[in-house]
């Protein structure tokens, strides 16, 4: 990998719109960014964003009453298989605004923050194929993968043959976090960031989490 | 959009949806590593916290007060008033919704319901609390009650070749309106109204046949049928009353009258029914009738302390009129009859005891003493008065003798400091004479406050009597009521909440000579006198409605389970969020309360 230095100022060259510098400087001290796309499909070359949330967390606390939120309005409609994912039919991402309008909000809300998430790599892609076409680069923010924490935390010194399991709803369970609702944009996030704040701190007092049997979950359902 | 807040849950129930949306939307959310102190005692804090998970103690020092589990929140004195009570230290990793105070305060000035919750009096909170109970089924249960439970009038059946004058006397005579009146192998229905109409309007002779003016076309509902069915049946004949038959038989009238009377309790009724019976055996319905009264009434949304009243009422009068019937002369003349315990403080609401006892102020011949314990404690017996545990009844000669007799009983008692003595001195301290010689129990009370005056120890021994009962650590309960799956929970709320409050009341009110028996009277004289802090005098009134409201719900149960073993028993697990935050509450204020009586009269030499 090239230095940091090296890739800043290569990026710095390739990108098209002077207005997006700010995505280089240094990260407010403490923060990061947890971040979900709702898409189409799981193919970030031709599927598209139709949702996407994303939540700013100061120190150990989750900014949810300052998050961002977009439904956008997709170039292709979504297909019937991606509807019962998601739940966001035809007439509400009709509602949605066009990504050129909704990027440069996500871009300046993003910040040169760390972007959090499950699977933050392909949340990522999809958001770079609209940030390549519309600002001439991807986004340079550093990425903290929670599934990769937690199998650190779970399964870091797993004997070989263990059977790992790091689907988002075996971690939320495993951590006794309660489900705020799957596959919204904005639940997801904030999940995530529970499922960091919680594993950031585990690493930090160098626990691990127990294998085996399940936790015993202290959260009690919630439903809102 | 959705990030999981519950707002079904107390306090937040009380908000309207766009209030609720509003607190979403400022709402951030906290995670807390564990053992660390999330509000530090004696700081203010810029958050209400809610738990999302995890777990959070509440800790005074070494010990611990309380632990808040998923939708609790804390800490609305650090939150309102500017300092928390305890500790809040988070007890696992844990994360909290944190809705910022400038959001609270707002709704708290808004909206009154909400703003109860955060009130630091927790009489005040309390109250609110009383306030909010809603009448439960109101008008459906009352639809769905049967016919032959709300009719109130006998059926009297007359020939229609009497004549109206015959039938107005008997109307008059049976104090009904209406007349089922057989002619030609029929019935029919003549109302007074008819009557009147007949004479008064078409000048008929007083001697007119009454089928003259029966009309035939009788609308009737069967007496199994609901209230439901009679009011559409009224309603479709345009008719204020239905006559009412049981297969073949027809067994009376339902008035629209009555339906009202479904509504609006009719414990009106019930003393002239009391005054009016001229046997033992015509008192055992109004006897039953103001049993029946006590759901209806909680049915409906009336308060506790208003329902404790006017049954206290009631049952006064039952037992004045029972005494009348049954007391041979020699003891009305001589004797006083009084109630004690709950009666005497008219506390009591759904029937546990008879708590009765005769003071004469003259010896009366043996014969006529023992017949006249059996026939008036048999006679509440059959009334459905469930025997006095304690055997506090006027059947028991310890509670049925002369005042002389008393006296010493009571100076045996005050010399035993056994706990059943103290207990028996605190059932007398609570008499009221109802009927007789009023002067005889002023009497034997005076000795009493005479003999216990400036004896700090026997003051001690009787005080001491709070600590019969735990109540139950909050810390416990608290446990208990997050975590699912555990088992039996229950807690006597007579034996953790009344009893302490009401013992402890009692004490002092023995210390100061206060005559008043009810305790929110004793605790009013005591706050009059500088003996009681006027916070903590509030605060515990509160409590002990709260209580009451919830010992009445249970006792209610009880009776319809048809098994008053349990009755004073409430398991929190089955309670709301709301309920078991009032009790837990509650059940502060008592602790606090053996802490000032335990101090007070030194009772912890013990």
């Amino acid at each position: 990998m090239l230095p940091a230095w090296l890739r800043h100022r290569l990026w710095r060259a390739a990108l098209a719109d002077r207005a997006f510098m700010f995505l280089l400087d240094p990260p407010p001290e403490g923060e990061a960014v947890s971040l979900d796309c709702e898409t189409t499909g799981l193919d970030p070359w031709v599927d598209e964003i139709i949702a996407v949330a994303a939540v700013r967390v100061a120190g150990s606390r989750i900014l949810t009453s300052s998050r961002f939120e977009a439904v956008v309005r997709p170039t292709r409609m979504p297909e019937a298989g991606s509807i019962k994912v998601h739940g966001l039919r035809r007439r509400d991402v009709a509602g949605g605004r066009p990504m050129a309008e909704v990027l440069p909000e996500l871009l300046r809300f993003i910040g040169s923050r760390p972007l959090v998430g499950y699977y933050i790599d392909f949340d990522v892609a999809m958001v770079n194929r609209y940030a390549l076409h519309q600002i001439g680069e991807r986004l340079p923010n550093r990425r903290i993968e929670v599934s990769s924490l937690y199998y650190d935390r779970k399964y870091g010194k797993a004997p070989p043959g263990t059977a790992v399991d790091l689907r988002f709803a075996s971690i939320r369970a495993d951590l006794g976090i309660p489900d705020l609702g799957q596959h919204d944009a904005l639940a997801d996030a904030v999940m995530a960031a529970m499922m960091w704040l919680q594993l950031r701190d585990l690493q930090a007092r160098g626990q691990r989490l127990r294998r085996g049997r399940g936790r015993e979950a202290t959260a009690a359902p919630l439903g809102a | 959009m959705n990030t999981g807040f519950d707002a079904q849950n107390t306090p937040f129930d009380r908000l309207t949806q766009q209030e609720a949306e509003e607190l979403r939307a400022a709402a951030d959310i906290g995670y807390f590593s564990p053992g660390e102190t999330i509000i530090a005692r004696g700081r203010p804090t810029d958050f209400l916290h809610v738990v999302i998970k995890g777990a959070v103690e509440a800790r005074d020092g070494e010990a611990l007060q309380a632990v808040f589990g998923p939708r609790d929140s804390f800490d609305s004195r650090a939150l309102v008033h500017g300092a928390a009570g305890e500790d809040f230290v988070a007890a696992e990793e844990t994360l909290c919704y944190l809705i910022p105070r400038a959001t609270i305060r707002g709704l708290i000035a808004r909206n009154a319901a909400f703003a109860a919750f955060f009130y630091a009096d927790v009489s005040r909170k309390l109250e609110a609390f009383a306030e909010a109970r809603r009448p439960e089924g109101g008008m459906e249960a009352v639809l769905r009650t049967r016919v032959r439970d709300a009719m109130r009038h006998r059926a009297e059946t007359i020939e229609g070749s009497a004549t109206i004058a015959e039938a107005g006397a008997a109307m008059r005579d049976a104090d009904v309106n209406a007349l089922f009146v057989r002619a030609d192998g029929r019935i029919g229905v003549v109302t007074g109204m008819n009557l009147a109409k007949a004479a008064v309007l078409r000048e008929l002779p007083l001697n007119t046949p009454v089928r003259e003016v029966t009309h035939f076309d009788v609308i009737s509902v069967e007496a199994d049928d609901f209230l439901f069915d009679a009011l559409l049946a009224m309603t479709r004949s345009a008719k204020r009353r239905l006559a009412v038959r049981d297969g073949e038989a027809w067994v009376g009238f339902l008035e629209d009258i009555d339906l009202l009377g479904q509504f609006a309790g009719n414990s009106q009724l019930i003393p002239g029914r009391i005054a009016g019976a001229r046997s033992v055996a015509e008192l055992a319905a109004p006897a039953r009738a103001i049993q029946d009264q006590v759901e209806r009434l909680w049915r409906q949304g009336v308060k506790v302390e208003a329902i404790a009243e006017i049954t206290s009422d009631l049952n006064r009068r039952l037992l004045v009129r029972l005494f009348d019937l049954v007391a041979p002369p020699s003891i009305r003349d001589q004797g006083c009859l009084i109630l004690m315990g709950s009666e005497g403080r008219g506390e009591q609401t759904v029937r546990t005891d008879q708590d009765n006892g005769l003071l004469l102020a003259a010896p009366v011949p043996d014969p006529e003493l023992a017949a006249f314990r059996e026939a008036f404690s048999g006679a509440l017996d059959r009334f459905g008065f469930p025997p006095c545990p304690g055997n506090v009844m006027v059947r028991n000669p310890v509670w049925s003798q002369t005042l002389d007799g008393m006296v010493r009983q009571l100076r045996r008692w005050i010399q035993d400091r056994t706990p059943e003595a103290a207990m028996n001195i605190a059932i007398f301290l609570d008499a009221v004479a109802v009927t007789g010689r009023a002067t005889l129990l002023e009497q034997a009370k005076s000795a009493l406050f005479a003999m216990m005056r400036g004896e700090a120890a026997l003051m001690a021994h009787f005080a001491h009597l709070i600590e019969s009962f735990a109540t139950p650590s909050l810390g416990v309960l608290n446990t208990l009521m997050t975590t699912v799956g555990v088992g039996e929970d229950a807690i006597d709320i007579k034996k953790a909440g009344i009893f302490p409050i009401v013992h402890g009341i009692r004490a002092m009110a023995l210390e100061r000579g206060i005559a008043a028996t009810a305790t929110a009277e004793r605790i009013e004289a005591l706050v009059a006198m500088n003996a009681l802090q006027a916070e903590l005098g509030r605060d515990l009134l509160g409590a002990l409605r709260v209580f009451m409201a919830y010992r009445i719900t249970s006792q209610i149960e009880a009776v319809r389970r048809g098994n008053v073993e349990q009755e004073s028993l409430v398991r929190p697990s089955r309670m709301t969020a709301a309920d078991r935050d009032i009790l837990r509450d509650s059940l502060r204020v008592v602790r606090h309360f053996r802490e000032v009586i335990s101090t007070r009269f030194k009772t912890s030499v013990f």
